[in-house]
This record gives structure tokens, sequence and C-alpha cells, in this order.
């Protein structure tokens, strides 16, 4: 009876424990008065904005552009090979054995299209006093490379095709070259031979031809293709095989197409017409509170166009020096270098862009970064050939602006 | 037995949180008044006898009165409410774990961890919504406190004559917290962390007396001066800001910005709580109790730099408490006639430091208590409810079940020699 009675208290007791011990931790809500942590705005005006231009980068586009298109001139492309081939990584060193015999060489590049229409001839020069370095695909350009230090023509062609499977064609453009060439590749005395190739036309054509490129995503590099025998003794030869080597870096190089009165009047970018815009945003006086984040430091820009576009990417960084705000200018070399610490690239949508700086205003706020204005550009991801306007200073409704949101303790 | 015994032990140990509460969030949270479930179930702040006849097991110098010792542990679960739409959370937590040692019915000596404060909060803000430029921003904040501080107690009891006795107690206050403040923004959450340590004594002077004692009644009273031996100093350590943007309320390497600083600020005398209490026992012969008692508290410190999610903290406290105990029989032979029962009613005043603001509790509370085998072992159960409220401000609707189980054991004490 006595155990009865206790063992009903104790469990009723701990049925109580259990219905109140759910442990549930909803939130309370309460009022926003007197509580910490807050959210503040500030909104900084463009006061100055300029587009200008500089010569064309189109060393990371996904095509090796020839001929003429809507104004451009497409001159001539270079490619750099790697020095190990693929899988195998058998260097050009290698082909200085003397039981090893190179037969020929291939240079092949993949055509756009998987049909020809047109075929023209192109030729194919090399660099063998171009030492260890030839060009730059991140810098040269239509007025700062020397064609004059390619050799004569070592090979010419036109484009094939070539039968993938029964219902598929790709068109390549195939050189090929005298085993000769590999001598100056296998050069002992250059410790890391250019291994460049330079390609253009036959003739001026009004046609455009392109070609994928090292960049491509999905696609065919070019290759260069080295085909050899191996003695094994003076009588024994194998059969010949091959070594294949992946482009590692090329360029078009191309003169622009005339630039309109709108590319000048208007904030542009656009990569094969090598314009690109600098704004000035008047953060002068400003200090982030301390132990404050910004949420967004949105450099917001209107197109000009009111059309849909495809998508297309703005590439900003802050720069390190003055723009120079005067006027439209065409210069020879990009004088404004950026930052690279801070890239941004930031897709246009419905026609605004807004371009979160928020790290490096946070180094403005705290005083330390200076201000010297932003940079704007197409990035290597879009069509190259496309031009986009920004409204500048002029227009009274889609003015350029800098609104920033921090939260602070 | 030993099943009992083990289920028992482990439902002590489930849960470590007590329900949130707004007023948790001032400074280090809400004092507590109340530990040992015999108290609970009266309303008392443990000074007036409620655990056995002349006997708190929160007053030290009533620990000669016991008959055996005991190791003793109360655990609390709490329901609150917010306001009139009735959100509710729950929480559960230890109010007291205890060892007392009575030696000779003159001296005693106990040991016990409690908290001390209750720094449980988790609240968030409604939606704000702001314009920028055409932009409407909306946002709302979210914030939540948690952990405080604890007292490792060591207790003594003296005799001073066979009327009077003199309890002294030494409470280690140690412990950390935490607090957590977020802006959520679009969904992407920015957050602050402080954490922080706690460190310093107090000691308390208890008395208990015998008034009037005759055949009908017996009058007692109680008093307990406790001030701060060592005010609790800390460390803080702030870290700054940052987007939590994979939202898993800590800082990694997937969030903004890729460093953070944290600034370590020691802090001395944020915490020195002093309180003078008195309680009048009324002990009518048939074992019926009427007790009343008085506290005033304060915390006494000088530096109020101590961050915390409202800037206030409380100042002070003022408990005015009364009820009533029928003590149960031990040697009973109905088990009816064992059974302790336990009513009692309290008011509360908390005044915030800095704005002066005032927080009221009410409450009524009832318990019963149940002797069971020979040593004195006894099972306590307490309800309380009552209200919590700040003037035009938030109202809490209080809820509190505990449950106490106190093993005995004859140590120290003397014995019959075997026959």
């Amino acid at each position: 009876m006595k155990n009865n009675i206790l063992n009903t208290t104790i469990g009723l007791c701990l049925m109580g424990l259990f219905v109140l011990s759910a442990c549930e931790e909803a939130a309370i809500p309460v009022s926003a008065d007197d509580t910490p942590i807050s959210l503040d705005t500030i909104s900084f005006p463009v006061v100055k904005a300029i587009a200008y231009q500089s010569p064309p980068e189109m060393g990371k586009t996904e095509y090796l552009y020839f001929g003429k298109q809507d104004g451009y001139d497409f001159q001539y492309n270079l490619i750099k090979f790697d020095s190990s081939s693929v899988t195998a990584n058998t260097p050009f060193s290698f082909y200085n054995d003397s039981l090893v015999i190179v037969d020929s060489l291939k240079l092949s590049l993949r055509f756009e299209k998987d049909s020809i229409i047109n075929n023209v001839g192109f030729q194919l020069r090399y660099f063998p006093n171009g030492g260890d370095s030839v060009f730059s695909d991140l810098e040269s350009n239509y007025l700062n490379f020397d064609q004059g230090i390619a050799s004569d023509i070592i090979s010419t062609a036109q484009m094939e095709t070539d039968s993938i499977d029964t219902n598929k064609t790709e068109v390549y453009l195939n050189f090929m070259l005298d085993s000769s060439i590999v001598n100056a590749f296998r050069d002992t005395s250059v410790l890391d031979f250019n291994r460049s190739f330079l390609v253009e036309l036959e003739n001026e054509s009004a046609e455009s031809f392109n070609f994928h490129s090292t960049d491509i995503q999905a696609g065919t590099k070019p290759e260069l293709t080295v085909f050899y025998r191996v003695f094994l003794s003076d009588t024994v030869v194998m059969d010949t095989t091959s070594r294949s080597y992946l482009s590692v870096a090329d360029i078009t190089i191309m003169s622009p197409a005339p630039i309109s009165n709108e590319d000048t009047a208007m904030l542009s970018v656009s990569m094969a017409k090598g314009l690109k815009s600098i704004v000035f945003v008047d953060m002068d006086g400003w200090t982030l509170p301390s132990k404050s984040i910004v949420s967004s430091a949105e450099l917001i820009f209107n197109r000009v166009e009111t059309d849909s576009i495809a998508p297309f990417k703005v590439i900003s960084h802050p720069m390190t020096s003055d723009g120079i705000y005067d006027q439209f200018t065409s210069f020879t070399n990009d004088p404004y270098d950026e930052d690279l610490n801070f890239f941004t690239s930031t897709n246009i949508v419905n026609n605004v862009l807004k371009i979160n700086h928020r790290k490096v205003a946070s180094e403005i706020g705290q005083k330390k970064f200076t201000n010297f204005g932003f940079k704007l550009q197409s990035s290597f991801n879009n069509d190259p050939f496309t031009t986009v306007q920004f409204y500048g200073l002029n227009n009274q409704d889609y003015y350029p602006v800098m609104r920033v949101i921090y939260v602070l303790p | 037995m030993y099943f009992r015994n083990k289920l028992s032990i482990t439902i002590l140990f489930i849960g470590l949180l007590g329900a949130q509460s707004v007023f948790n969030a001032y400074g280090l949270g809400m004092s507590i008044s109340t530990h040992h479930t015999a108290s609970a179930g009266a309303g008392s702040i443990g000074l007036v006898p409620s655990f056995y006849p002349g006997v708190s097991l929160d007053n030290p110098a009533t620990w000669p009165g016991l008959n055996f010792s005991y190791v003793s542990g109360s655990y609390g679960n709490r329901s609150i409410g917010i306001g009139k739409n009735g959100n509710r959370n729950y929480g559960n937590g230890f109010d007291k774990i205890q060892f007392v040692i009575p030696i000779k019915n003159r001296f005693a000596i106990g040991l016990s961890l409690k908290p001390v404060n209750d720094h449980n909060a988790y609240f968030k803000t409604d939606s704000t919504r702001m314009n920028f430029q055409g932009r409407d921003i909306i946002f709302n904040k979210e914030f939540r406190s948690g952990g405080g501080i604890l007292a490792g107690s060591f207790g003594i009891s003296l005799p001073m004559n066979d009327r009077m006795g003199f309890g002294l107690s030494f409470d280690r206050l140690f412990g950390s917290s935490r607090d957590e403040e977020t802006l959520i923004l679009d969904s992407v959450h920015y957050r602050l962390f402080n954490i922080k340590t706690y460190s310093g004594s107090t000691f308390s002077l208890n008395f208990a007396g015998k008034f009037y004692d005759e055949r009908d009644i017996m009058v007692t009273g109680y008093a307990r001066i406790s001030m701060t031996g060592e005010p609790i100093s800390g460390t803080q350590y702030q870290f700054d800001l940052f987007e939590d943007k994979n939202d898993n309320y800590s800082f990694d390497t997937d969030d903004y910005p890729a460093t953070i600083g944290v600034d370590t600020i020691d802090v001395s005398n944020i915490y020195a709580p002093s309180s003078f209490s008195i309680g009048l026992n009324a002990g009518f012969k048939n074992d019926l109790n009427i007790f009343g008692e008085f506290q005033l508290w304060n915390d006494q410190a000088t530096n109020g730099n101590y961050s915390s999610i409202y800037t206030d903290q409380i100042g002070s406290k003022t408990h005015l408490g009364g009820g009533v105990i029928k003590f149960g029989k031990m040697g009973a032979r109905s088990w009816q006639d064992r059974i302790t029962m336990r009513l009692g009613t309290f008011k509360e005043s908390y005044v915030l430091k800095n704005s002066g603001r005032k927080i009221n509790e009410n409450g009524i509370s009832v318990g019963i208590g149940f002797k069971f085998a020979a040593t004195g072992n006894q099972l306590d159960i307490a309800y309380r409810t009552g209200s919590r409220f700040m003037t035009k401000d938030y109202k809490e609707s209080i809820q509190e079940f505990t449950i106490g189980l106190s093993l005995g054991d004859i140590w120290f004490l003397r014995r019959r020699a075997k026959q």
C-alpha cells in the first residue's frame, strides 16, 4: 500500500515534469525600442564620370577572330602552346635525343561552325628569334605588338571537314609543319622557349572566321601535334607516334570599330571597342562608425537602351590614381591601374547595374583606402562586340549614385 | 527501487535552460530568490522553516534541527507566457544541489551549488520598414542570452545558546554567459557576440532564534545579512559584427568580412549584491505554522560598464511574502499525516538602476512534501504561478513546477548501540 502511494506520487511528479519540460525556445516578440544593433543608410553622389578608350584586350575571349566584322579589323592571332604534352607530359627537350626522329608537326584550330560555306586560305608564322616570350594575352594589342618579329610563312592551310560520326562533322584548320620547326622549340640555349605562332588570313576578307580559343568553356582548344619515331637500335625503329600540346594563351590582335557619339557621351563599356568608364563617388568626410559592417555599397547605373540584353557582366575595381574627367579620350595604353583586391563582377538586371563595392567602401569609411574612383569594363565572359551604355551625370532621373547600407552595434 | 532512483537521477540531469524572459536581458538578469523546492512551495526566500519543523535547507542557522544528513536536489520547470497573444516558453534547470550534515544536533555543515541569476532570454523585434531612395528595406532583430552566475556555497551552523543559532555561509560565484545580437536584413543575419566570464564571492550571516515558546504557540525569528566579499569581476570578449552568410551562428571562412576583431575587456566590480532579510514564524500546537518574510536586496556594483542586450540593469529588489505551512509527522501511521502542506504568496519589486523603472512580480505558491523511509527521505513538489510586468510595458505570466528529492542518512549522529 505504502509503495503504491509512493510510486503514484513519484509518477505524477515525473509526468508534471515532462509536461512542462518541453524546452520550447520560441522567440518573444518585443518592440525594437531601446534595443541595440541598428541599421543606417547613406547615399553618395557620383560627381565625376567619363568614358574612355584604350586598345582592345582580346586575350580572354572564347574565340580567335579572323577577317572583318562590323567595322572591326581582325589582323592576326597569336597562339602559345604548353611546354609539356597532354597526359604524358613530354617536354620539347625530349626531341633532342638522337634516337628520336621528328617527322612532322600539325597545328590545329577548330572552326566555330560545323560546315564550310566560304573557304579561304590561312598562313602561319612562328617566332624563332622571339626568345622566351613573344606576347601577353592580357596586354598585347594592335598598337604595341610588332608583327615584324615573326618569321616568314612556314605553312598555309584551308579549313577541312572532319567526320566525327555519321551525323556530326567538325571543321578544322590544320597546318602541317616541317620537322625543322621543332629545332627552335627544343633549343637548349633558351630555358623556356616561346612556342608561339602567328596565324593570319592569306588575303584580306570582308568576312569573319571564328575559331575556338584557349579560353573556350566547351570546345576544342588549339593543339600542336608532334609526330615522331624512336630508334631502338640501328636497324629497329618504332612506328610513328605523337604527342599533343595544347595552347596556354592566345589573343586576337585587332583594330576597333569606329566609336559613336553615344559611346563617348554616355558611360560605355565594350571589350572589342576598348571602351571603359571611370566614375568618382564623393565620399569625402564619411567615416564608417566603429565596429560597423557594410551590408551593401551599391554603385548604381541605369542602362540607356531599354531593350532586353543577353546576360552581360561588368567588372569594376577601385582605381589607384586620380582619373581625368575633362573629356572622352582615346589612350594608347590604359592609364588607370586598378586594385585587383577589390574585384567585382556584376550582371545587369532589368537594365540596372548595381555593383556592390562594400569591401572597398568599408575601407574607405575606415580611412584605410584612398578613394580615387571606380573603373568599369566589360567582363571577358561577355560577347566582346556588345557595347553597353549607361546614363552619366546629365540625366536627371537615371544618374549614377552609390547607396550604402550598414549595420552598426 | 534501483530503477526508480536511477530514473530520478536521470530526470535531474535533463535540461539546463530556464524559460526565457525579456527581463533577463537587463544586465546580468533577474536574481533568483528561491532555491529549494520546499521554500518554493511556500513562496519563501528560504529564511523561515519550510523543509522540516524548525529547518529551512536555505538557512544554515536552522540546520542543527535536522535529524539526518541530507543530499538534496531541486529541479524546476518554468513556463513563461508573454503578453496577450499567449506566446509561451518553456525551460528547465537545476535550482539547487545540496549536501547538509548536522553534527550532534548542535552544529552543521553544508555544501551546495545553485544559480544566482537568470540570464536566459530570447526575443525578436517586429519588422521595421524604411524607404531608402525608393528601395524598401525591411529588417528585424533577434537577441539571445544565456548562461549566468553559479554559486558554490559552503555553510556552517554554530549554536549561540539553547534558544538561538547562528549560521555562516560563504558563496564562491563563478560562471560565464553569452549574448548575441542579430539584425536580419533580406534573410541575411548580421551577428555580434559577447562572451563573459564571472568571478567573485559573497558571504552571509544567518540568525535563528526562539522568541516565545508557550504550550500552544511558539514564535521564532530569522534574519540574514548578505554582503559581497569580492565584487564580481570578469572578462568580456566582444566580437565584431559579421555577416553570417551560412547562418550557422558562428564565424567561419564563409562569412564576411574575412576576419573579425575581438576586444578583450577586463572589468571589475560589476556585481556586488547585498541584502538584509528578516522573517517571523508562528508555530502552533497542531504543527500549523504561519510565517512572514521581508527582504531588501541591492546591487552595489560601482561599474555598470558591462554590456547586456538592454543597457539598463537590475539595481535593487524588495520581497514581501507570507504563508502557511502544515508540517507532516515523520512517524505517523497514516500516510496523510506524513504530508507537509505549504501555501504562500509573495510580491517582489525590482528597480532598474539607470532608468528607475520598476518590474513587479506577484505570485502564489502551493507545495507538498512527503516523507518516506526511516531516514527522513522527503519528496517535495511545488507549484508557483504569478505575473511579472513592467509598467506600460511587457507582462509575463509565470508558472513553475519544481520537484525536490532529499535523501537522508545518518552521519555524525549518535546511533543506537547494537543490542
